[in-house]
Formats: structure tokens, C-alpha cells, sequence
């Protein structure tokens, strides 16, 4: 699952998108300045990584002895893994698609219904006829809701970070709209994984260089992973997950090896991660372990040495990002070798109010912004919008829930929790609150998930009688007669109240008071409690609250949803264990068989359903507002951007 | 003079260790932590395990409990290091220069504006007091200072930048900022800093006047501004050289509890026109729960009130004879 903590789906790098496996994100806030997380230590922490305390606090990365490659292309039993172009790919799939209108009918069509959309990104939403149609010198303006933090892929950790590093960086793995893993053939010539599934054999491509004409190596990857694994530099969010690792090794220029530590089907997910120029950071690291303090790393912070087809050629602070096309990306002595990038120059502009995004929009100096529900029902249907703009809309694996923490004597019952589920007024939640613009949806895993129940379940519908029933059965009962269900627990009558707690964010307010509406007419105490992000964040981890409100975004994998359920995790909120469930997620990742693991993960999402940790609500859409001049967008489950091809299929019309 | 100074110095100490202290403190013990929204954002399939939360712990210092740490920063101020932001990656001074720029682009002509006007139009009021145009004049500064900055922000942009286009909508510069003149450069940050500075301007502008005024009405009841009449003064001579400057401690006053206000920039305007200034900074600081940033930002506010009130003070002495700051 992934998070949304902004309003986009973080992905956590790059073209070929680094760590990203079902990434949850919780999506809690839905306004800029939205937070971003810490990644660099205080004064503090300068002491706390010198010298002496690496060892005590910091373990160095566990010294490995590879085989030779002889010896292991010997007994490997190397599997070939797909390597693909992902724009191919993407052109196979639309040409199976029919175009419902023409272009010129798509673009007067005002997007007032599912119909509408459909023909809309039908027409729009494809690669070019003929390499003309493109306008190959076109700027595009890019929207951001805040600032990049870094320029450096291995300090990354916001969103906007992963979308401009995602142009500029370059990846060796990336997975495409249906969340499949593959090696981008514009990078990778050949990827095998062992019989035993402990390796991953990577033969890079010979023409790739860095944006200041060096090659670009094996052994800059081997570099990298040994930075990222360097105990002394501080790198959060990069790291993480990384210790799955054992070892990277550059055989020669082209050819590396990734080494597990254990065979899993989820190691693919751990091949990616960022890399660096070695010959740009190789002597300066020691000497500045911050990779931003010194003169020589503010240098290359401002004008870092890319990999991938764009270049960062300007940044003003808080204002703008421009990115210019390498033409040495898709040159090579004069002849092309990749495909051309289809726009010259990316500017991203940050804008951190959505008010202004969408003045921005209509004026004509951003050519594309995600649209808040609320913009797209009452602010986008006017002429100042569709003057320049058209707009769509795109299924997302993006879920939202109630979450009862079950350590509470309250909630602890599943008779109460399953009352909550009944007492959901859903009707007014979906089609009130939310315009009717999304589904309710019914456990983890939405429709067209390769672990989606094989028959769609049927959702809860509000029935307040079978809710009374359930919480009488469970012994809450009005004893004293004032209008507020009790019960003894451990000889002392406690009163069902309870708050709920959200963001402080006024549609996500009116969600819980529509609970808490339904349950005063069930004689439950229900108050809202608006929070803080960062405060809701952490009463959420330390398990200290009642109730919640929040959703999840989806990553690339079912696995990832072990953080939120299996027993003890960092992301089980609500305190959630069950025996079978950590069993069943242990079998899924050992498991090879795609079948055989979607059974585990039905398994585990059918538990749940019957449990009801949660109360699930509704299952959110992506909303995106384009300038009439682009074509080629399409939506992933992650959004239009956040897989491959993404941002590489979009383009803009040549002038007539 | 001199023992004032040194005394109201030390005063000053002593108030804003007790104030880094008390915020110190309050942060501190505010849920949440600069992980906390760091593991929030990263990807789980890459969950920071907990040896590594208790690593990052140490780094960010938060292993300590908070006195200790308060102590190490106090100690690392003194020195004159404020400390490195955590979420910036950047030394807390580098932040707070970046920033002050900009902040002061808004505020400063923004007071000098305010000033410029609301004293005349004040004292306008005063000597119309009654009079239809004072009663104009009066309902719309009342209107002025309740309207919303937000929704005047929004009318500005759609007249200004989206119908008539004579001025940008948002930000600092242009594209083709980094080709022009200086001229051109200067020109250019003034027509983006025009719709700022007027949302950032009226709502002072109109309480400042009405501040005058209603002081003004006040010392105007006085006896020796009748007397200062009766003697066949005329109004001018009444109202500047006789009302005005016995209207100058509370104004001077006001100026004082101004001053922070000059860096401590406006949340709303920075966000709605893309500002790079310090009040959106201060806001995000806090909610990524940056300590070092926080504490750097309210050090600075800290300073400047306090600085702001003692050179009130001594404006005091100066505008009225009869204080002396002895």
C-alpha cells in the first residue's frame, strides 16, 4: 500500500521506480505543506557519527566474499527475467483499445460522467500515429506541491523529490501499469535470477553516461549500494529495507550480481535503488559524510550530475525545478540509440496552494495539476477551465477506513466492531460527502488485483437493527437509562463513548461526524477529535487512540501489506494479530508459485474481511486536470505517473 | 542610562532563557517526533526496523531526555551554532538567511506604507470626526480590517493577473528571471511583490488608522487642547502640535510589538502567492516536529521582541520628556 501522506502516491525513486513494492501511505493529509520527513541529522548527529560510536550504534555492512562470476555462471542456472520497452509495451496495449471519439470531439466533451471519461482518455490518452504529430521542442509545466528537498537520488524521501528525480535519475528496474516488475530496455541489455533465487545477474547497457560524459558503470551501482550501506552517512529513507541485501558486485564495466540474504519472492522489489556518479562522490565522501555539507557537495547539490534523459539545468528555491533533455541520453555519435524523450524541457513549478495551482491552470502556466474531488465537482466546469484544459479520471488502489483499535476493551469485541460496519451510514458518506464519485470498497485488495477475491464480495450496507443486535449480544446494553449503551467490564459499568480521531481537514471532519451522527442513534457517545498530522501520526504508532480515520494508498505488492496486519508491525495501529495472517504472510514470500501466493493473500484478506479491523469505505480516484495540447496520459493504480511508462508516454501536439 | 541598559540586558537574558526553555519543553513533549512523519512516508516494504529508529534516535538526539538536550543546544548557541535542520539537510542560520529576504521584501515596505498612510488618514478622522467623509472613510477601514486576506488574495490575483494580466499571479520571479537586468530584476520582483505586499498591507493600514484615531479622539478631550483652541489655534496647530505628539507613546508603543513581526512573515500570503518566506517556514518546521529550525526561528522572534520593546523604551524618553528611563 502507499502512502499519500500528500496528495500523490510516493514512490520512493525513479524511472525505474526504486524501492516502491505495495507501498502504504497514509493518507492522512490532503493539503500542501504537507510534511516531509526528516532526513538529515542535527549538530548532534555530526558527533553522533564520528569515529567512535560507528561501531556501537552503526553495524558496518557484513564483509562478503563473491564468488567469481565463472564460478557462479557455473551453478546459478540463470532464469532470463523480462526486459522490456516499456513505450512498446504501452503502444501493444493501446492499440488493442478502440478509440471512441475522435480527437477533436474529445476535446470539446466537458467530463460530466464515466462515459464521458472513457471516450475522453480513449482518445487522448495514446501514443502519437506518426513521430510528426509530436513537438519534440515542447516545454512542459509540471505542478508540485512543495519544494524538492534534494537533488541527490540517495537522499530523496518526498514525493516531489521521487517525481523529479524520476526524470533525472536513472534506475536498472521498474514495473509497469499492472504493478509487474521488468528491467527497462533502454538501460538493461539482460537480468537473470538463480534457480535458487539468492541472485540477480544485471548486464547494463555500454552506451549510457553521465550527464558529464563519463561512462555510466557497473561499478557505480556496486558504489552506490555500498553508500547507502555506509553505517557512517545518514540515510533514512533509502536504506531502509536494504539490509535484505547481502551484497552488490561489479563484475566489469556492464555486468553485476545482487546477492540475497534470503530467497524471496519479494526480493525483485529490493534490486532497485538509487544510484550515483562513483567518480563524482568517491574521494569527496570521506571527507564530508553529509553528502550536502561541504562546498564541493553544495556544488554538485545545485548542479548534480544525472543519469537519466533529463538534466537539472535551474532551481530556484521554493519557486521552480527546470530539467532539460540530454540529447546525449538518446545520442550516440550522432545516431539515436534510444528513444527521444518527448518533451525538451520540464519545468516544474512549484505551487503550494491549490487555489493558486488552479488559477496557474487555467492561465496556462502549468499544464497539468491533480485535482482535489472538490475542484473536480465545483471548480472545473466552467469555461475558464475548459477553455485550455480537459479533465479525467483514473481508478486508484486507494482505500479509506475507520480503524477501531482493538487493544480498547471497546473494540476489542468483534460483535462491536461488526456493529460499527452496520452502523456506517455509507450512503451519505459515499454519495454526500464524496459526490458520488467512488466505489465502497470491501477489503484490501480493489477489482483487477491479481489477489482480489475471485468473487467480488458483497459490501456492507447501513442496518441499524442488526447493529443493535450485535451490541446487545455483546452485552452493551442501556442499563441506567440515559440514552448511552454501558456495560460492566471487570465489575465497573463503562459507557460506550469513544472519540474518533482525523485529520484536521474539514471533508475528513465531516466523515467522522457522519459516524458519529449514525452511532448516537444507536446510543454510542461518538466525538470527533480533528488532529495534527504529525501528533495523529504517532498516537497512531504508540496505539493511543480509539478510533481513526485514514486510507492507504497501493504499492506494487501484497506483501507490503504485512506492515499493516501481521502481529507487532510498525503500521498495525489498531493493534491487529491473528496467527493464521503471520503465517500466511511468511508462506507468501517464500512462495514463487503466482497462484499459489494469490491464494495466501486471499486467504489473509478474507480473515480480515470477516474480522473487520477496519470499517472499509470507499476506494478513492485519481484526478487530473491536462492542457488540451498533451495526449498519452493514462492511469495506472498508482496514478498517472507513479509506474512505467508514466511521464515517458506523455506528449505534447506539434502546432498544425 | 547605562544602568538601565544593562539591566534591562540582563533582564533580557534571563527572559529568553526561560522562554527557549518553556518552548524547548513544549515541543518536545508535543507527540510525534522528527521520525515520526519520516516513518509515516516510507515505503513499507522497506519499514525502518527498530535498531534503525533507535540509531536515527541517537542521531537526531532524541535519546536524551529533553532538559539535557535543551542544555546542549543553549550551550551550542552560545558558541553560535544553532544547529543543522534535520528535515533541510542545512545548517538552522543557512535556512533562516534564505528566507529573510524575501520576508523582508513583504514586511518591510508593507510598515512603511502602513505608517505613511494610516497617520494622515488617522488624523484626518480625527479632525472630520463626525463629518460624512470621516464616516466613509471609517466604514471602510472597518471593512478593510475584517476582510479575510485570503478572499482579497483571490480577488486581486482574478482581476489583477487573471483578467487584466498587468501582474503575475504568484511567486518571486519570472522564468527569464536569471537573463535580465538589474533593473529589469528589480522591476520584475516589484510587480511580484505588488499583490503580496497590498493583502499583506490593508488589514494594518486600517488598524493602524483606526488606532490613531481613537487615540487621538481621546487626547482631543483633553483640556489644553481646548485651551490650546480657545487660545485661536487652528486646526493644524491643534492637531499636530498639540494632539499628535501626545498621541506618540501608545503609537510608539505599537511600532515596538511591530518590529518581530517584520521577519516573522504571514503563513496564508506566503502560501496563496508562493512566497518563500519565513512564516511558511516556522509552520512546516513544526509540524515535521525540526527542533533545531523551531528553536532557531523562536531564538530569532525572541530576540526581536525583546530588543523591539527595549528600543521602544527608550523612544519613550524621547518623545515625551517627562519619562526618563533611569
Amino acid at each position: 500500500m502507499m502512502a499519500c501522506h500528500c496528495r500523490r502516491s510516493r514512490v520512493l525513486l525513479t524511472r525505474s521506480i526504486l524501492t516502491s513494492t505495495l507501498t502504504s501511505t497514509l493518507m492522512l493529509l490532503a493539503f500542501s505543506g504537507c510534511p516531509k520527513p526528516p532526513d538529515f541529522p542535527s549538530g548532534e548527529a555530526a558527533n553522533a557519527v564520528g569515529e567512535g560510536e560507528a561501531e556501537e550504534g552503526f553495524p558496518e555492512l557484513e564483509p562478503y566474499d563473491p564468488p567469481a562470476l565463472a564460478d557462479l555462471d557455473a551453478t546459478a542456472q540463470w532464469k532470463d527475467r523480462p526486459v522490456l520497452d516499456a513505450m512498446n509495451e504501452f503502444r501493444k496495449l493501446k492499440d488493442g483499445v478502440p478509440q471512441l471519439v475522435s480527437v477533436d470531439e474529445a476535446l470539446k466533451l466537458k467530463n460530466n460522467s464515466e462515459e464521458d471519461n472513457e471516450k475522453i482518455l480513449s482518445a487522448l490518452g495514446r501514443p502519437p500515429a506518426e513521430e510528426k504529430e509530436v513537438n519534440s521542442d515542447a516545454q512542459i509545466n509540471r505542478h508540485l506541491f512543495g519544494d524538492i528537498k534534494t537533488t541527490n537520488p540517495l537522499l530523496q524521501s518526498s514525493t516531489s523529490d521521487a517525481d523529479v528525480l524520476g526524470l533525472s535519475a536513472i534506475g536498472f528496474f521498474s514495473f509497469d501499469w499492472k504493478l509487474q516488475p521488468f528491467a527497462p530496455s533502454e538501460t538493461v541489455v539482460s537480468w537473470q535470477t538463480s534457480q535458487d533465487q539468492l541472485y540477480d545477474k544485471v548486464v547494463i547497457r555500454d552506451d549510457l553516461v553521465w550527464s558529464d560524459g563519463k561512462p555510466i558503470t557497473a561499478y557505480d551501482v556496486m558504489f552506490s549500494f555500498q553508500t547507502i550501506m555506509n553505517p557512517k552517512i545518514p540515510i533514512p529513507a533509502v536504506r531502509t529495507g536494504m539490509d535484505k541485501v547481502r551484497w552488490v558486485q561489479a563484475y566489469d564495466d556492464h555486468t553485476f550480481v545482487i546477492f540475497h540474504k534470503e530467497a524471496l519472492a519479494t526480493n525483485v522489489w529490493n534490486c532497485n535503488f538509487p544510484i550515483i556518479p562513483k567518480h563524482i562522490y568517491e574521494n569527496s565522501i570521506p571527507k564530508d559524510l553529509t553528502l550536502t555539507d561541504s562546498d564541493y557537495h553544495q556544488k554538485y547539490e545545485q548542479n548534480p550530475v544525472s543519469g537519466g534523459p533529463f538534466r537539472i539545468v535551474k532551481r530556484v528555491k521554493g519557486q521552480e525545478i527546470l530539467l532539460e533533455r540530454r540529447e546525449d541520453w538518446y545520442l550516440r555519435d550522432g545516431k539515436q540509440v534510444r528513444p527521444k524523450p518527448n518533451f525538451k524541457q520540464v519545468r516544474f513549478r512549484v505551487i503550494e496552494d491549490a487555489t493558486t495551482a488552479r488559477l496557474a491552470l487555467n492561465d496556462g502556466q502549468i499544464d497539468e495539476m491533480e485535482l482535489q474531488a472538490r475542484q473536480w465537482v465545483e471548480q472545473t466546469n466552467d469555461d475558464a477551465f475548459y477553455a485550455r484544459n480537459v479533465k479525467v479520471r483514473g481508478v486508484q488502489w486507494v482505500y479509506y477506513y475507520f480503524g477501531w483499535n482493538m487493544q480498547t476493551p471497546l473494540f476489542k469485541d468483534l460483535r462491536v466492531r461488526q456493529a460499527m460496519s452496520y452502523a456506517v451510514n455509507y450512503d451519505q458518506i459515499l454519495k454526500k460527502l464524496n459526490y458520488g464519485l467512488y466505489e465502497q470498497s470491501t477489503g484490501e485488495f480493489p477489482e483487477g488485483n491479481w489477489a482480489a477475491p475471485t468473487v467480488p464480495r458483497q459490501p456492507y450496507v447501513q442496518d441499524l437493527a442488526k447493529a443493535e443486535a450485535l451490541l446487545k449480544e455483546a452485552g452493551w446494553t442501556d442499563s441506567d437509562g440515559d440514552g448511552i449503551r454501558d456495560k460492566k467490564i471487570n465489575g465497573k459499568t463503562v459507557k460506550f463513548e469513544f472519540a474518533i480521531m482525523c485529520n484536521n481537514e474539514q471533508s475528513r471532519i465531516d466523515i467522522c461526524a457522519s459516524l458519529a451522527e449514525s452511532l448516537n442513534r444507536l446510543g454510542i457517545l461518538c466525538t470527533v477529535k480533528p488532529t495534527e498530522f504529525t501528533v495523529l501520526q504517532q498516537n497512531a504508532t504508540d496505539h493511543k487512540y480509539e478510533a481513526m480515520f485514514g486510507g492507504w494508498g497501493t504499492g506494487t505488492d501484497p506483501s507490503t501489506l504485512e506492515n499493516l496486519w501481521k502481529t507487532g508491525e510498525s503500521r498495525n495501529y489498531g493493534g491487529y494479530s491473528n496467527k493464521r495472517v503471520d503465517e500466511l504472510f511468511a508462506l507468501g514470500q517464500k512462495e514463487y508459485d503466482q497462484e499459489k501466493r494469490a491464494e495466501y493473500y486471499r486467504e489473509i484478506d478474507q480473515i480480515l474481511w470477516e474480522d473487520q479491523p477496519y470499517t472499509w469505505l470507499y476506494s478513492r480516484s485519481a484526478f487530473y486536470a491536462f492542457n488540451k495540447k498533451l495526449r498519452g496520459y493514462m492511469f495506472s493504480p498508482r496514478g498517472p505517473y507513479h509506474y512505467s511508462p508514466g511521464f515517458d508516454s506523455i506528449w505534447m501536439v506539434a502546432a498544425p | 542610562m547605562l544602568n538601565y541598559l544593562i539591566r534591562r540586558l540582563a533582564i533580557g537574558a534571563i527572559t529568553l532563557l526561560l522562554i527557549t526553555f518553556v518552548i524547548y519543553g513544549l515541543i518536545r513533549n508535543m507527540p510525534g517526533t522528527p521520525l515520526t512523519v519520516d516513518m509515516a512516508e516510507t515505503d513499507p516494504s522497506k519499514q525502518i526496523s527498530p535498531e534503525r529508529i533507535k540509531q536515527l534516535k541517537a542521531i537526531y538526539g532524541l535519546d536524551k531526555p529533553w532538559p539535557q538536550a535543551y542544555l546542549h543546544w543553549i550551550g551550542n548557541v552560545v558558541k553560535g551554532d544553532f544547529g543543522r535542520s534535520f528535515s533541510r539537510k542545512k545548517p538552522v542560520i543557512a535556512i533562516i538567511q534564505e528566507r529573510i529576504g524575501p520576508t523582508l521584501l513583504l514586511s518591510i515596505p508593507s510598515l512603511i506604507i502602513s505608517y505613511l498612510l494610516s497617520i494622515p488618514l488617522g488624523l484626518y478622522c480625527s479632525a472630520r470626526d463626525g463629518h460624512t467623509d470621516e464616516r466613509v472613510i471609517s466604514t471602510i477601514l472597518y471593512m478593510l480590517y475584517s476582510f479575510p486576506a485570503f478572499v482579497a488574495a483571490l480577488f486581486l490575483q482574478l482581476l489583477f493577473a487573471i483578467h487584466l494580466r498587468w501582474l503575475p499571479l504568484f511567486g518571486m520571479t519570472g522564468d527569464q528571471y536569471e537573463h535580465l537586468s538589474l533593473l529589469g530584476k528589480t522591476w520584475e520582483i516589484f510587480l511580484h511583490a505588488l499583490l503580496p505586499v497590498t493583502v499583506y498591507t490593508y488589514g494594518g493600514l486600517a488598524y493602524d488608522a483606526r488606532f490613531i484615531r481613537a487615540n487621538m479622539q481621546e487626547v482631543l478631550r483633553q483640556d489644553y487642547i481646548r485651551t490650546a483652541r480657545a487660545k485661536g489655534l487652528g486646526p493644524v496647530g491643534v492637531i499636530w502640535t498639540h494632539a499628535f505628539r501626545n498621541t506618540l507613546i501608545p503609537l510608539v508603543t505599537l511600532v515596538g510589538l511591530t518590529l518581530p513581526s517584520l521577519l516573522s512573515g504571514s503563513i496564508i500570503i506566503e502560501q496563496i502567492f508562493n512566497w518563500p518566506g519565513m512564516g511558511s517556514q516556522f509552520f512546516v518546521s513544526i509540524t515535521e516536529r525540526d527542533y533545531p529550525t523551531v528553536m532557531g526561528l523562536t531564538l530569532m522572534f525572541s530576540v526581536l521582541t525583546l530588543a523591539a520593546q527595549l528600543v521602544a523604551d527608550m523612544l519613550y524618553a524621547f518623545v515625551d520628556p517627562r519619562v526618563r528611563v533611569d
